[in-house]
């Protein structure tokens, strides 16, 4: 397939950058709200920042932890980390402050970026010290910063649920970023007229889509206000106004912006592509998407974070909804197949992590060498589908999806176990049918009354991202069990069913 | 004190269903603390806008101006004020 624009032969993130930079200097590469930013700007300023992050001591390979928005001065701080070879840390900002420490202690990190002010802070952890924003920016090319690291280094390190209680760090290289980046913007023909946007979070592996295709192709980003990235009308209207022409989000957000958000009364002439990830789209609802925009080509693309996307599908034009989407084919830079004994897909290939970060016993049990390959065990039980490809059948283990937003049950309940009040807890979901699951929180306190529900609601806001707070805590004398002595989740979950109804 | 009253009953029946209104309290921080999260946020600006018939800008959503009931009520009395003298200049 012929390519739009020349692409850049480096693989290091930051170089597209500097390219794009040097190509379109004036084109507008950031969108936030009426703030515009060029990409002679932006990589001035990244530049500038890395410089600045030099001055400090900053290694290759040290990691800098933003604990921001999506907003223009993240992306600012995210490429002045690649060009100075540290790794980026994206979090959440309304992470709980202990999620937060526990984070920052486990990769070990330098700086810390955080505030809601005008800019945000930078804290250097070693010193305690905050480092200024540089005042100028500097246009011309810094020699220093070109030789630091390789293409096989981390770029950026993403937290995700782990079923022990702390959360774990997804390594993934400058390599393995390019090969999803490059390929989605071969296939879809992404270019520089291109107006990108998706509300995830830059912890979110979806961010990786926007922010680098914009520095690949020299397209423009369009940051989503991150106060409305769940509000269905607002964000209908910001689709519209902003004219964008690809979007990438969860399937829960499109499915919001058609059921609530009025998405069918606009006709959107400048949309072209519309991808989802992260979650199961509910086929009636993604069939409704469809007939609202039949002149954009959907597509689900599917892939745990450990190795972003390696398969994906296009949603036929003619998709009715009786038949759950396939995840689809493998994309080319993607190896993948089925464990036969357990039906598991086991995917690897160019866009595979490195490894849970400082973790290698955790490493080793997910990671397998087949054939000389190495593969992820996905925990996805898929089938082969009817018209070839894969179809997702559901999950090995207690992780479930809220929002695209992966949750493992187990450190719900081990956050919930911390309490000193709580003798036991038991964490279900079921599926709700729209945003994924709704969670149950079944809980043995020492003494009947220990604890009110405002102040457990609290505690638990303390130590867990919101997407992760049970809906409905629920106090028993005693936890069901199997006759084993095992938890009766199935019990439990017919419980939740329950209520979740409102029986 | 009938709004904030509204508010409380609304927040208790929608977030803290075993709990009684008055455990909310007027300072009690609802979306920081995680008792409401960015869904439940979404139900709360629905509740607003449709019983006190205002319609808020994206702009005007914001964790903080929502975060407890004392805000959400002068956010609310700001907002019927303004749509009053919107519509006295009609």
């Amino acid at each position: 397939m012929p390519e739009l624009d020349p692409k850049p032969d480096s693989d290091l993130l930051h170089e597209w950058l500097r390219e794009s930079a040097a190509a379109r200097p004036d084109a507008v590469a950031l969108i936030e709200e009426e703030r515009e930013t060029t990409f002679a700007e932006l990589f001035a300023q990244a530049q500038s920042l890395a410089l600045r992050f030099c001055e400090c001591g900053i290694e290759p390979r040290d990691r800098i932890v933003l604990a921001l928005p999506k907003c223009t001065d993240a992306i600012v701080a995210l490429f002045a980390a690649l060009l100075a070879g540290a790794i980026y840390v994206p979090i959440h900002p309304r992470w709980p402050r202990e999620r937060l420490d526990a984070v920052l202690a486990e990769c070990g990190a330098r700086l810390l970026f955080d505030g809601d002010g005008a800019r945000p802070r930078i804290l250097d952890l070693r010193t305690g010290a905050t480092i200024a924003w540089p005042a100028q920016a500097a246009r011309e090319a810094d020699p220093a910063l070109l030789t630091r690291i390789t293409a096989e280094d981390t770029a950026l390190i993403l937290f995700t649920s782990g079923s022990t209680g702390q959360p774990k760090g997804v390594e993934l290289s400058h390599r393995a970023v390019s090969a999803f980046v490059r390929w989605s913007a071969r296939e879809f023909q992404i270019a520089s007229t291109d107006r990108i946007a998706c509300p995830s979070p830059l912890g979110f592996d979806l961010s990786t889509f926007d922010i680098f295709n914009m520095a690949l192709c020299g397209a423009t980003a369009v940051l989503v206000p991150d106060n409305i990235a769940w509000m269905p009308r607002f964000l209908v209207q910001f689709l519209h106004q902003a004219r964008i022409s690809c979007w990438y989000s969860v399937p829960s957000i499109l499915a919001g912006m058609l059921r609530e958000g009025g998405m069918a009364a606009h006709s959107y002439p400048d949309l072209r592509l519309i991808f989802f990830a992260g979650e199961v789209f509910p086929a009636p609802a993604l069939a409704k998407l469809q007939a609202a925009v039949p002149h954009v080509l959907c597509a689900n693309l599917y892939g745990p974070t450990e190795t972003n996307v390696v398969t994906w599908c296009r949603v036929p034009p003619s998709f009715d909804g009786s038949q759950p989407l396939p995840i689809g084919h493998p994309c080319p830079y993607a190896a993948v197949r089925i464990d036969e004994s357990s039906g598991e897909l086991l995917a690897g290939g160019d866009s595979l992590m490195r490894g849970y970060w400082n973790r290698p016993e955790e490493t080793a049990r997910c990671l397998v060498t087949l054939d000389g390959i190495r593969y992820y065990r996905t925990g996805d039980r898929v089938a082969p589908a009817p018209g070839g490809g894969y179809l997702f059948i559901g999950r090995l283990d207690r992780q479930v999806k809220r929002r695209g937003f992966r949750i493992e049950l187990g450190e719900i309940e081990a956050a919930l176990q911390s309490h000193e009040d709580i003798l036991e807890a038991a964490v279900v979901a079921v599926e709700d049918g729209q945003m994924g699951v709704w969670i149950a929180a079944f809980l043995r306190l020492g003494a009947p009354g220990a604890v009110t529900l405002a102040d457990l609601k609290a505690f638990c806001g303390r130590r867990l991202p919101p997407y992760m707070l049970p809906d409905r805590i629920v106090f028993l004398d005693a936890i069901a069990k199997g006759n084993r002595g095992k938890t009766d989740y199935l019990a439990l979950g017919k419980i939740a069913e329950g209520l979740m109804r409102g029986d | 004190m009938e709004i904030r009253n509204e508010v409380r009953e609304f927040v208790a029946r929608q977030y803290l269903p075993d709990a009684s209104a008055e455990t909310v309290t007027d300072t009690m921080p609802l979306i920081t603390s995680g008792i409401i999260d960015s869904i439940g946020m979404l139900g709360l600006v629905d509740f607003i806008e449709s019983r006190y018939a205002i319609e808020f800008m994206p702009r005007e959503i914001d964790v903080h101006a929502l975060d407890t009931v004392e805000r959400i009520e002068s956010l609310i009395r700001a907002k019927l004020s303004s749509s009053k003298e919107s519509a006295g200049r009609v």
